[in-house]
């Protein structure tokens, strides 16, 4: 089968030396600020890309999506011995995690989080490379009416999705598009609200906003509240499961997986959505749903299956259709385009090196965050010892070396102290940055599809309703913004989010 | 009174700036709807946000209370202050010639002394001197070299947590580290093309 053989090519590029060695630091880091609260998968991308310029682009991507998934190991594991969420996938874990660590099995919630980490990780890489060239060949045939609805549909499902008031999310998308029309013009070669800046004729940095909105919004917002670390109390215990805990992990570990999968594809999903998707779930059904809250194994098994499903499934509407799903996805495609791809259905095969190698890497990289985490916890808890007040200034020199690093020109440092300041006053209002991100990546090929296909309808607005792919898309699209007016399922999302 | 003040000023934000854009946009062509010229995705856009503006304006007027935090007479006085300086600064900065009006530094000037200013009250410190130790990265990158731009901007963004005050050995231990990771990521590693000595 030419799975197989392509399989088999994906190896033969991700093993190679240079490859392997940035997975390997890619999956460091990604443990490290997983590990680290204050510091996430989207500041710490940002922070790297321009690092990743030199690199060939396969290298690049696969550094970066090893950051993203070994982020999701290392929030596990504060999360269970000190009930202290590194990353927001991880939140739930605390609940029944931390538990089971003050019970004395802190060791078996540890080899669970990663066990069940590494097979959901197998299973849904599998998941991606199936579903990549099946998704490809259907999304040849879109024609530009279908691809700017499918991107409609991507930008409404990620800001419906969103935390917070689905209209200012809406908002913040649209704003981001708004951002994304500064430059040239394509089609005329006209200048658009750069005021004659020579720096804005490319349109925006988009490392820029990156930075800004994540990495140094996120330093002040920390700065503002006051340092709380605890301390770990008790030992981690012996890492060994006990026979009772395994098989209760099992039926968890496969619903938890299945729920990640497929919340992960969605646009605006990915791993925190899933891993409180499969908590849920394993609440209402599982074996053991009346021992929560006492440190049930399956809460900690379904949400950390769930959580590494997710963020390797939201690389299948990135890698076939060349949609972001998240914010991270937005900086991959950030990062591709810097690199001279252009993300979308043609990308597996023509580049197959990319499609395949990262494939392989997923593999390979959760087997080496096994290794990585389970015999070196105690090297990872140590580096909670770090103060913020050290952490934060080297994140804004690296930041500042980073962005002028990108043209060698200090208008893209000030421009992003910019959007540092914007970025805190939007969180300050409630208006969540990743919806904006997103659609600034989108705008500029939503408008590309756009003028193709009303220049090819002769003006006539009816093609997006009489393409039945297109129309699809649009008819799935309001109904996910009409189910949200209806307060029932207002409520539930927001209950979701929030706890 | 239910009016929740943060979706009333999003709201603003969102009205605002699509309304600076459609008058921009008045230079741009906008052609037909078959034939699109460059200004009828940006009237689209701008007209959409007015729009969605106006739904979250409308439910804030309903949907709160939602104060915002409460800001002493100090910490607005000095938000006011600091653009206003900044801006004053800035335009003095571009009229000495040399080193102040270069390329983009008159604008890092106005923007440093900006935030200078507005981080005066404890309150904004957090907020403004992290953005000015940015800024005089920038400003210091070119002219002074790779290393005296860290230093400066590790001891400006220093001065926004108060731990750091009483511990000036640990900010020199943090300098000297940051000066050595640094040099070995981007100058040895990456090679980035900057000065890395003062240029005189």
């Amino acid at each position: 089968m030419d799975l197989w053989a392509n399989l088999a090519h994906g190896f033969s590029v991700a093993l190679t030396f240079n490859n392997l060695l940035f997975c390997l630091i890619g999956c460091i880091i990604g443990t490290a600020i997983g590990v680290l609260p204050g510091i996430g998968p989207v500041a710490t991308i940002s922070l790297l890309l321009p690092i990743t310029f030199g690199q060939p682009a396969t290298t690049a991507i696969i550094m970066l999506a090893g950051i993203y998934y070994g982020a999701q190991y290392g929030g596990s594991t504060t999360a269970i011995l000190l009930n202290l969420p590194g990353e927001v996938s991880s939140v739930v874990t605390t609940l029944e995690g931390y538990k089971m660590a003050r019970r004395g099995r802190a060791g078996a919630a540890l080899t669970v989080a990663a066990l069940a980490s590494f097979f959901a990780g197998c299973v849904s890489t599998v998941l991606v490379a199936a579903s990549g060239p099946l998704l490809t060949s259907v999304a040849l045939s879109f024609g530009p009416a279908d691809y700017f609805s499918l991107m409609l549909l991507g930008l409404i499902i990620s800001a419906v999705l969103a935390q917070g008031s689905v209209v200012k999310s809406i908002g913040m998308v649209v704003f981001g598009v708004a951002l994304g029309l500064v430059g040239t013009d394509v089609q005329t070669g006209q200048q658009r609200f750069t005021f004659g800046i020579p720096e804005l004729s490319d349109g925006i940095g988009f490392v820029s906003i990156a930075m800004g909105m994540f990495g140094i919004a996120e330093i002040i917002l920390n700065l503002e509240k006051p340092e709380a670390r605890s301390v770990m109390s008790g030992k981690v215990g012996s890492l060994m499961m006990t026979r009772e805990e395994v098989r209760r992990s099992i039926p968890s570990v496969l619903r938890g997986t299945t729920v990640g999968s497929l919340l992960g594809i969605l646009p605006g999903g990915g791993a925190a959505l899933s891993s409180f998707g499969s908590y849920m779930m394993e609440r209402k059904i599982s074996k053991g749903r009346h021992e929560f809250g006492t440190g049930a194994i399956e809460g900690v098994a379904g949400p950390e299956s769930a959580n590494n499903a997710a963020s390797q499934t939201s690389f299948i509407p990135l890698l076939t259709l060349g949609i972001p799903a998240n914010a991270v996805m937005a900086l991959m495609v950030g990062a591709l385009i810097i690199q001279g791809i252009q993300p979308g259905p043609r990308m597996v095969e023509a580049q197959p090196d990319l499609f395949w190698g990262l494939i392989a890497s997923m593999w390979i990289g959760n087997l080496m965050l096994l290794v990585i985490n389970l015999p070196m916890i105690g090297l990872w808890v140590k580096l909670l010892a770090i103060p913020y007040r050290h952490m934060y200034p080297s994140i804004l020199i690296f930041c500042a070396i980073g962005v002028y690093s990108l043209q060698n020109n200090v208008f893209d440092v000030y421009q992003t102290v910019f959007f540092g300041l914007f970025g805190y006053l939007c969180s300050k209002l409630r208006l969540e940055p990743a919806p904006m991100l997103i659609g600034f990546v989108l705008g500029p090929m939503m408008e590309e599809h756009l003028r193709r296909a009303m220049l090819l309808s002769r003006g006539d607005v009816m093609v997006f309703v009489q393409r039945p792919i297109s129309a699809t898309m649009l008819a799935i699209g309001a109904i996910a913004l009409i189910a949200m007016l209806m307060p029932n399922i207002r409520k539930g999302k927001d209950k979701a989010l929030l706890e | 009174m239910k009016l929740n003040t943060k979706d009333l000023l999003s709201a603003g934000l969102f009205i605002a700036f699509a309304v600076v854009g459609l008058w921009l946009n008045q230079d741009h062509n906008l052609g037909t709807a078959r034939r699109m010229g460059p200004g009828y995705m940006p009237m689209l856009t701008f007209w959409l946000l007015i729009g969605l503006g106006c739904i979250v304006l409308l439910l804030g007027l309903f949907n709160g209370p939602d104060p915002l935090a409460k800001w002493s007479s100090a910490e607005i006085g000095f938000l006011i202050a600091g653009p206003v300086v900044g801006v004053v600064v800035g335009m003095i900065a571009a009229r000495i010639p040399g080193f102040p009006s270069a390329g983009w530094n008159a604008f890092g000037i106005g923007l440093f002394v900006g935030c200078l200013v507005a981080a005066v009250p404890p309150g904004w410190r957090a907020l403004f001197l992290p953005s000015a130790a940015f800024t005089l990265f920038g400003l210091a990158l070119e002219p002074l070299g790779f290393l005296v731009a860290i230093i400066a901007a590790v001891i400006c963004s220093a001065f926004a947590d108060k731990e750091h005050l009483e511990r000036p050995l640990g900010v020199a231990g943090l300098c000297t580290f940051l000066c050595a990771l640094c040099w070995a990521i981007f100058i040895r590693y990456l090679d980035i093309r900057v000065p890395l000595w003062p240029q005189l």
